[in-house]
């Protein structure tokens, strides 16, 4: 690399150029991290989940996981303020923790985003043919298959264009399907007679604490606008407000679809999947909601789908850049500037698991459960390493204040505890195993490539730097 | 939920104001490579404020962090706040002088200022567009795309300022390639229906960063001509004035 005359370190150009530099607006910035995290198909399915363990202290859980998740956010944003990268929170983890740190964030995200790419692709198909099996009872196993098939295609284009492109679509139908399931779930809790479902148990501490896992998972993928650090116009300002903002609003979300669903209890079991009938809601509240529902639903993973890729391609190429990952998954498309190589790899691998499952009759709510729980347990591995490695970097560069200090002290145990719940919650050893092989897989990737790439891996946590032509003229010592 | 930097400070609050201006001032006189804790030290201003305002100030590209992400220095942006008065060397002026005797068309020599356009030295017997104008349309004047073509950054689409130009930014990014690659900026009637430019860098000899431009003005279907050897006349010029300007 060319450096610039009289400072040194400085490049003369930027270690991920290739990207589409510093053109996403803000707005664009938010879609990604809102469509990650797709709260319109969540809000349907939290309150259910929620209080299935928490009862009627499920508010609560909703409001622990939300703080926590706060603290996820500030330990984010003492990073987003300071650098924009396009590998997200591992890159972000390597500048306090290290390669050791970095390389587990970085495996962390790959398993978190794959997964969650493919968990809502099985979400849009299952959904799919559960609207077309409401309007005509046939056989849909076609139907779920194509579905698939049509929205990896759809995505793969999307993400090659670029997230200029991506971001518009995303934003405009995660607001259409958020609106959609708030007015049809407030039209129907006003509407809905007092029905004669029974009233929730009330359930104590153990039960609320039960209920912080789902509350959590359904946050997932808040942190995802961080990766278009590189991309985004002003990413110091744009890109943490992201964050926050995606984790506030779904926050506020979850709580009045919580409320909702305590004060008409029988309105959401009615409207979906799970009761594919109807119900006997659906007799009192028309046919239209559970159509209306299940189309803002798919829309609302079909985005998910297209975020999720977003950031995982990004983190996948800020890896090959580094040298960790193949070098090819480091070429951008020529004209669009995305990594479009990283695309092409990407979908039909992660399309193939919710293809074959679907085939082979898997229950589309089974396959959705495991790769969501799969995918949860990446995610909160890549919070607790953020959240750890926020002090240590600040007290590298001087900067530390006690109040990271306090926010990594409290969110650090409290997640470990959420992964620990996660991990052994009745739900066979299916999960348990399948994370303990990745845990092995990533160590024995860790030790082969400690041996072959040592160099690289030292040289991890490549972001946007400062180049000699970002400084003021003055500074710039060539005169 | 994190506080939004941004939002925390308002107009009522004319500390946090002199703060941030304090320390803007503070990171142009330590140079580059200030640390938020030798600002602190130097201003008495509260560490957890210092660092809050350094992120802000640079969150809006008035400074930036230098790669090891602990020192600081001023961002491009900066240099919109007290644009320098250039001064053109009389050897310069000479060489325009020369220049304007042996070719028949305006000859003008431009500098930069961050994205600003700055006149050094004007044709006076072919005055050229207001430099305030060519800086808000850079893509559509030869001086101005030299300055995209060094940045190499994402173009917004431009203003259509006449039915020739050019303004869909995959064209534009086509043609600012040309730039590079031959060193010479043209445009035929974008900026004005009837005129057009060509200009050439003017580099400093140590880095070759772009210091200025050196364009010739004319009716546009002359322009559009291959022109040959008054591009080497220009880059001839160019070559001359590089150690007066840099």
């Amino acid at each position: 690399m060319r450096t610039t005359r009289g400072i040194p370190g400085l490049r003369a150009r930027s270690p991920v150029a290739g990207l589409r530099r510093r053109t996403l607006g803000p707005l664009g910035v938010l879609a990604q991290s809102v469509a990650t995290t797709a709260p319109a198909g969540a809000m349907a399915a939290v309150p259910l989940l929620v209080t299935t363990a928490a009862g009627r202290g499920a508010p609560w859980s909703v409001a622990i996981a939300a703080a926590l998740v706060g603290l996820v956010v500030a330990s984010i944003a003492v990073f987003a303020r300071r650098m924009a990268a396009a590998g997200g929170l591992y890159s972000f983890t390597a500048k306090g923790l290290g390669p050791g740190g970095a390389y587990a964030c970085a495996v962390s995200m790959v398993l978190g985003y794959g997964l969650l790419v493919a968990a809502a692709l099985v979400g849009a198909s299952w959904y799919a043919r559960a609207l077309v099996e409401r309007l005509w009872p046939v056989d849909t196993t076609a139907v779920g298959v194509a579905v698939v098939v049509v929205l990896s295609g759809a995505i793969a284009a999307c993400a090659v264009r670029g997230v200029r492109l991506a971001g518009r679509v995303m934003l405009v139908v995660e607001g259409v399907s958020i609106t959609l399931i708030l007015a049809v779930l407030v039209t129907l809790a006003v509407r809905a007679p007092a029905g004669p479902a029974a009233p929730l148990p009330p359930v104590g501490a153990a039960g609320i604490v039960a209920g912080v896992l789902p509350a959590v998972a359904a946050f997932i993928g808040f942190d995802s606008a961080t990766a278009l650090g590189v991309e985004a116009r002003r990413p110091f300002a744009s890109v943490p407000r992201a964050v926050a903002v995606t984790a506030g609003g779904a926050a506020l979300l979850y709580l009045v679809a919580m409320l909702v669903h305590l004060a008409a209890p029988t309105v959401l079991p009615a409207l979906t999947v799970a009761a594919p009938d109807g119900g006997p809601g659906a007799a009192v509240i028309g046919d239209w909601a559970p159509l209306l529902l299940d189309a803002g639903i798919i829309a609302s993973f079909g985005a998910c789908t297209l975020a999720a890729l977003n950031t995982l391609v990004r983190v996948l190429f800020s890896l090959a850049r580094e040298g960790v990952a193949p070098a090819v998954l480091g070429r951008t498309h020529r004209r669009h500037h995305t990594p479009a190589v990283a695309v092409g790899l990407a979908v039909p691998l992660l399309a193939l698991p919710p293809v074959v499952g679907t085939l082979a009759g898997v229950e589309p709510q089974d396959l959705l459960g495991g790769l969501l729980a799969l995918a949860t347990v990446g995610f909160l591995a890549a919070y607790l390493l953020v959240c750890l490695a926020a002090p240590r970097f600040l007290r590298r560069i001087g900067e530390l204040t006690p109040a990271v200090v306090v926010v990594a002290w409290v969110a650090v145990p409290v997640l470990a505890v959420v992964i620990v719940v996660a991990l052994v919650r009745p739900g066979g050893v299916l999960l348990p195993v399948t994370v303990g092989l990745v845990v092995l897989a990533a160590v024995a990737g860790w030790v082969a490539l400690r041996r072959t790439h040592a160099a690289e891996l030292d040289g991890m946590g490549v972001y946007d730097e400062t180049t000699a032509s970002d400084l003021h003229l003055a500074s710039r010592g060539g005169g | 939920m994190s506080p939004d930097a941004a939002r925390t400070i308002t107009g009522r609050q004319p500390q946090a104001v002199r703060s941030a201006l304090a320390i803007l001032e503070a990171v142009a006189a330590a140079g580059i490579g200030a640390t938020a804790k030798d600002i602190s030290a130097e201003l008495r201003i509260p560490p957890a404020t210092t660092y809050r305002l350094l992120n802000l100030l640079v969150a809006e590209e008035y400074l930036v962090r230098l790669p090891d992400l602990r020192g600081f220095a001023l961002g491009r942006r900066a240099a919109n706040l007290a644009p320098a008065p250039l001064a053109t060397p009389t050897a310069a002026r000479a060489v325009m002088d020369r220049l304007r005797g042996r070719v028949r068309w305006g000859a003008h020599l431009a500098g930069y200022v961050g994205h600003r356009l700055v006149f050094l030295d004007p044709d006076p017997d072919h005055p050229p567009a207001d430099p305030g104008e060519l800086s808000r349309h850079l893509h559509a004047s030869s001086l101005g795309r030299l300055l995209l073509a060094e940045h190499d950054e994402p173009l917004a689409p431009g203003t259509r300022l006449t039915p020739h130009t050019v303004v869909d930014p995959h064209e534009l990014r086509r043609r600012l390639d040309e730039v590079r690659e031959t060193g010479v900026a043209r445009q035929c009637g974008e900026f004005r229906a009837e005129f057009g430019c060509l200009a050439v860098g003017v580099r400093a000899p140590g880095d070759g960063h772009l210091v200025a431009g050196l364009a010739l003005t004319g009716p546009a279907a002359r322009v559009a001509a291959p022109n040959e050897d008054l591009v080497e006349v220009l880059q001839g010029c160019a070559v001359e004035l590089a150690p007066l300007l840099a």
